[in-house]
């Protein structure tokens, strides 16, 4: 910034832009994201989210690792949503190994993969109400999800970080009285969905702060590559477990919420509308839970042939992809992750312009993302 | 001018009944648990600190190949007299700096019925030096 005297031509102001750095220690950044903000006055005219605080080079870190070890790792990448990041890379490298999962493995895998699911919405459910300036959901949010841990717990021994789906199925079998408690808190997660509505999704004030802020179009969000429920909130129905199901998917009846204009009240409306979807894939997969084995045979070293293969899934955020190259060794020779999380968070630069400052948090809050998927 | 106050009576109202939910739970048990005076039992397969069992183990050095994070280290035991390695350990460490309780250790661990390396249900543990992390156990 110069420090000349700006002269003053009559009644001519000359304006200078302002550059706004939000971050990266901003609490309503979900994390460590610097957002550079342009400003001309109150309003934004360019916005260029700088990533890489929390990267941790994962990707690297693969090809040092086992097919198996990976799941650790893998555990970390949006560690809201671990199970799905398990899913993905085992349906890869069973992809590689061409092993299939017994039933029941499957039928496991979409309860646990769904219980996270909403366990991941009711994160965003409550931090977005926090972003707008509501406090209370955020408690009963955590009151629910604190109960999906609680089953998470019992049946792979983490609460955040699982482990639990494993190459050719999942660790263990469901805990005894497993399912009761599962069934229970289903019923439980039932009646809190009108409460949700009168705290926060009713509310006139939440309601004119985010409707017809940040509107993403449709070719907007199929030219930046879009998934999940920002995509689907401007009212494209894409979603893989429909589109290209994995793990028997195509077994359960479930609806794809779509919303209409794309902004922030129709990202937030479509993932309250995804967890009671949720609720009703995990009540038909309880229903239908198969019996047998829960892990199909699988070699004690693991060595896929020489190959490559991508595999992905509808994770909470989007469609999270995976890309692996084996040269026949135990250990990846190349790993890729398409991380949602990251390709969402590119629309930030569109939608922000010609907003106001007090929009940004609101507008970065509905995009959902989770910056160690991000940086990865 | 209608619309203004009409604004304000919705407003009001929705934040009436916002109320109306917190002030349902206020009268219910509370769901907290006031941890350093109330403790929760952790559920069968909870991963807590890695324990070890110094003379069961037969240094086999499969957990170490498991460990993601390669956190374990183990010399075998040799016996003086004919120079062979025996299955024993000399010593057995593991950082816990490192440890991700991942559970493969335990997982890739072939003694029986007990596994020498295993979660206990312990949680509650620090340390106040990077050092103090290395846990070690030496087989007399």
């Amino acid at each position: 910034m110069t420090t000349e005297v700006i002269k003053i031509k009559g009644a001519d102001l000359q304006t200078e832009e302002m550059i706004l750095n939000l971050g990266p220690q901003h609490p309503s950044t979900h994390g460590v994201l610097r957002v550079i903000l342009k400003l001309d006055g109150e309003v934004i005219i360019a916005a260029e989210p700088e990533v890489g605080y929390l990267h941790r080079g994962t990707e690297k870190l693969a090809e040092n690792r086992t097919y198996p070890q990976m799941l650790v790792i893998s555990d970390r990448w949006d560690y809201l949503s671990a199970m799905s990041n398990n899913l993905v890379w085992c349906l890869a490298v069973e992809k590689l190994l061409q092993i299939k999962p017994p039933e029941k493995a499957d039928h496991l895998r979409v309860i646990m993969v769904e219980l996270n699911r909403i366990a991941s919405h009711l994160v965003f459910f409550g931090t977005y109400g926090i972003d707008i300036g509501a406090y209370t959901p955020f408690l009963h949010a955590f009151r629910e999800r604190e109960k999906i841990l609680d089953l998470f717990e019992e049946v792979s021994g983490a609460r955040m970080t699982y482990n639990y789906i494993r190459i050719g199925g999942v660790m263990a079998d469901l805990p005894a009285d497993w399912v009761g408690k599962c069934r229970s808190f289903l019923e439980w997660m039932k009646d809190r969905f009108p409460e949700y509505d009168t705290l926060l999704t009713g509310n006139p004030i939440f309601q004119d702060r985010t409707k017809g802020i940040g509107v993403l179009s449709q070719a907007q969000a199929i030219t930046y590559g879009v998934t999940g429920p920002n995509l689907r909130g401007s009212g494209i129905n894409f979603d893989l477990r429909k589109d290209e199901p994995y793990c028997s998917y195509e077994k359960f009846k479930f609806d794809v919420p779509t919303g209409a204009n794309g902004d922030c009240w129709d990202r937030y409306w479509v993932r309250i509308q995804e967890m009671k979807e949720s609720v009703k894939i995990v009540e038909q997969a309880l229903d239908g839970l198969p019996a047998g084995e829960t892990n199909a045979k699988v070699p004690r070293i693991l060595r896929p042939p020489m190959g490559e293969t991508y595999a992905q899934i509808e994770a909470p955020r989007g469609s999270l992809g995976i890309y692996t190259i084996s040269d026949a060794n135990d250990k990846p020779y190349r790993v890729h992750v398409r991380a949602p999380s990251f390709i969402n968070l590119t629309m930030l630069q569109e939608i922000l312009v010609g907003q106001k400052v007090s929009d940004v948090v609101a507008t970065l809050g509905s995009i959902d993302i989770v910056l160690g998927e991000v940086d990865r | 001018m209608i619309g203004y106050f009409t604004n304000i009576y919705k407003v009001s109202a929705a934040l009436l009944e916002g109320m109306w939910v917190t002030f349902k739970w206020m009268f219910r048990p509370s769901m907290t648990v006031q941890y350093p005076h109330e403790k929760l039992t952790p559920p069968e397969r909870f991963r807590g600190t890695l324990v070890f069992d110094k003379d069961s183990c037969t240094a086999c050095n499969l957990c170490v190949k498991a460990c993601p994070t390669a956190c374990i280290t183990l010399e075998p035991y040799v016996d003086p007299a004919t120079n062979k390695r025996l299955a024993k350990i000399n010593w057995y460490q593991i950082d816990f700096g490192k440890c991700n309780y991942c559970r493969l250790c335990e997982e890739a661990c072939p003694t029986k019925p007990v596994k020498s390396v295993r979660h206990s249900h312990g949680y509650e543990w620090a340390m106040t030096d990077r050092k103090e992390m290395n846990v070690k156990w030496v087989r007399p």
